[in-house]
């Protein structure tokens, strides 16, 4: 089911640029890159490694465990066709607000 | 105009290109030929996850069948091909039959290395999944494992056998493992990781003969080493399928040689991944490298140029090694260096190691650090010169270093 949730507020966000949380039992990573705040499954595709804990660069988030690279937007991984889901996120103010309903954009198209 | 491009090979390589073709928007036909009977799959997991029982054979295809009829990739499995004839257009198979194409994509990828002698019922060279199947029905408890070679490929079956409750006494004609690739240093710190989790690790110990005993097998060392088990399973290296190419007219030394762009000496002929002995821009030598991610991006490298896009291929290269709960990675090349320095705590297992050579960041082997290897992979092919002081203290932010 799709909902709009406040996860954090943005001055979490400040110092390391990303912060877990938790929705509906499922870890999401929030990363702030440039001006914008985007939400991953936190819980890689591949091997369940935390993508919390990789870096960011360019506009990707890349994982510790093997150096799979997620287009932070789309989540698309482009060595291996696949991708991380995501969520939709809104600023709104100082609160990050997330939709609750995970999707995976341009798998295999 | 015809445009069918055919690729020699129907692993990692071949699949990936096929993939990169499709997308770049290549219309033509795409024929695969492999002459294992499994369609494309990767072999990564084979030493690991497949290994363990976590993963089955399909868990391993890199392209499922209803990708492949989408989009017009045939895959003709089970078939062997002997020559590429790149001036008339065609492969030539096993049976005298032809396929014809007009770009070819070399992508036989390498088998794993014998040693002479050593062969028989219980003797597993692990390479496909067939040998990774025979492998895992004799890992259980109390079974007697002789892993030959502690490199990488040793020391992830080590660690799948210790997980299913089996002994494993390792053979390394090496005084240290991997020590070609991470020196003496790191190469310890592997081989405390395998005695660490109860693996008997021997060095300086190379294989002289293996014979069948009653219910199993025996091996014997130069040394005068015997060690009986159930199963050897031989991890030595690989050695490049070069056969197709050197009938072909392909210039081939030590796998089959291309530049930068992939291309061989033969005018619509590429070759990519384990094959390849490469020009490599950064390292300003050739190098053959038998890496997942090698034969990833070479394939997708391979297949722009196949299309007439130019694209260099000049990844600093880059490998992992799963086991015993750790994760293991390793970027770029160095066969000698100044330097090693430590950022991080090697007693600890949670470390990036920088290879140094005249003061050039060359490689890099991180233990539970693949969080760093990134911005290592960065450091080494920007061919930066940061200061030693600063790689180790974890204070600097590696990206700092870029500009050095």
């Amino acid at each position: 089911m799709s909902e709009w949730v406040k996860v954090a507020d943005m001055k979490e966000l400040a110092r390391r640029r990303k912060k877990v949380v938790n929705v509906d039992g499922e870890d999401v990573v929030l990363f702030a890159a440039g001006e914008k705040v985007y939400a991953l499954r936190d819980t890689c595709i591949h091997e369940q490694r935390s993508l919390a804990k990789g870096t960011l660069f360019n506009g990707r988030v890349i994982c510790p465990g093997h150096q799979w690279q997620f287009d932070l937007a789309s989540g698309w991984e482009e060595t291996q066709e696949r991708c991380q889901p995501t969520y939709e996120v809104k600023v709104e103010g100082d609160e990050v607000h997330l939709n609750t309903q995970q999707r995976v954009l341009a798998e295999n198209d | 105009m015809s445009n069918t491009i055919v690729t020699i090979g129907a692993g990692q390589t071949a699949a990936v290109a096929a993939r990169t073709l499709r997308r770049r928007k290549h219309d033509g036909p795409i024929i695969l030929i492999g002459d294992e009977k499994y369609s494309p799959y990767q072999r990564p997991p084979l030493s690991k996850e497949f290994l363990a029982g976590e993963q089955e054979e399909a868990d391993t295809y890199v392209l499922d069948k209803g990708w492949c009829a989408d989009h017009q990739v045939e895959l003709r499995l089970g078939t062997r091909a002997t020559r590429i004839d790149a001036a008339d257009g065609y492969v030539e198979l096993e049976d005298g039959s032809r396929v014809a194409g007009d770009k070819f994509l070399v992508a036989t990828g390498s088998r794993a290395r014998r040693i002479p002698g050593l062969e028989g019922e219980r003797v597993i060279y692990l390479r496909g999944l067939d040998d990774a199947t025979r492998l895992r029905n004799t890992l259980r408890p109390g079974a007697r494992v002789i892993a030959v070679g502690g490199g990488f490929i040793g020391s992830e079956v080590a660690s799948v056998a210790r997980a299913a409750g089996a002994d494993v006494v390792t053979l390394e004609a090496l005084d240290t493992p991997l020590e070609r690739v991470l020196g003496a240093s790191m190469g310890q710190v592997c081989a405390r990781i395998q005695r660490d989790n109860g693996v008997d690790l021997r060095t300086g110990e190379a294989v002289e003969s293996v014979t069948e005993t009653e219910g199993g097998v025996r091996v014997r060392t130069q040394r005068g080493t015997v060690v009986d088990g159930d199963v050897v399973v031989v991890g030595v290296g690989t050695v490049p399928n070069t056969e197709v190419a050197e009938a072909s007219g392909i210039a081939v030394d030590n796998g089959v040689l291309v530049d930068e762009y992939c291309r061989t000496n033969v005018p619509d002929v590429f070759a990519a991944g384990d094959i390849t002995n490469h020009w490599h821009p950064l390292f300003e030598r050739r190098l053959r490298v038998e890496h997942f991610d090698n034969a990833t991006k070479q394939a997708m490298a391979a297949a722009k140029n196949i299309l007439g896009r130019a694209t260099v291929f000049d990844d600093p290269h880059w490998f992992w090694s799963d086991q015993f709960g750790l994760n293991l990675q390793h970027a770029g090349h160095a066969e000698a260096w100044d330097d090693i320095v430590v950022r991080g705590s090697v007693d600890d297992l949670d470390f990036i190691a920088f290879y140094l050579d005249q003061g050039v960041v060359r490689a890099a082997f991180s233990v539970e650090r693949g969080g760093d290897m990134f911005m290592a992979k960065e450091l080494i092919a920007a061919q930066t010169t940061p200061d030693p002081a600063s790689l180790v203290d974890e204070d600097v932010e590696l990206a700092e270093l870029m500009a050095s």
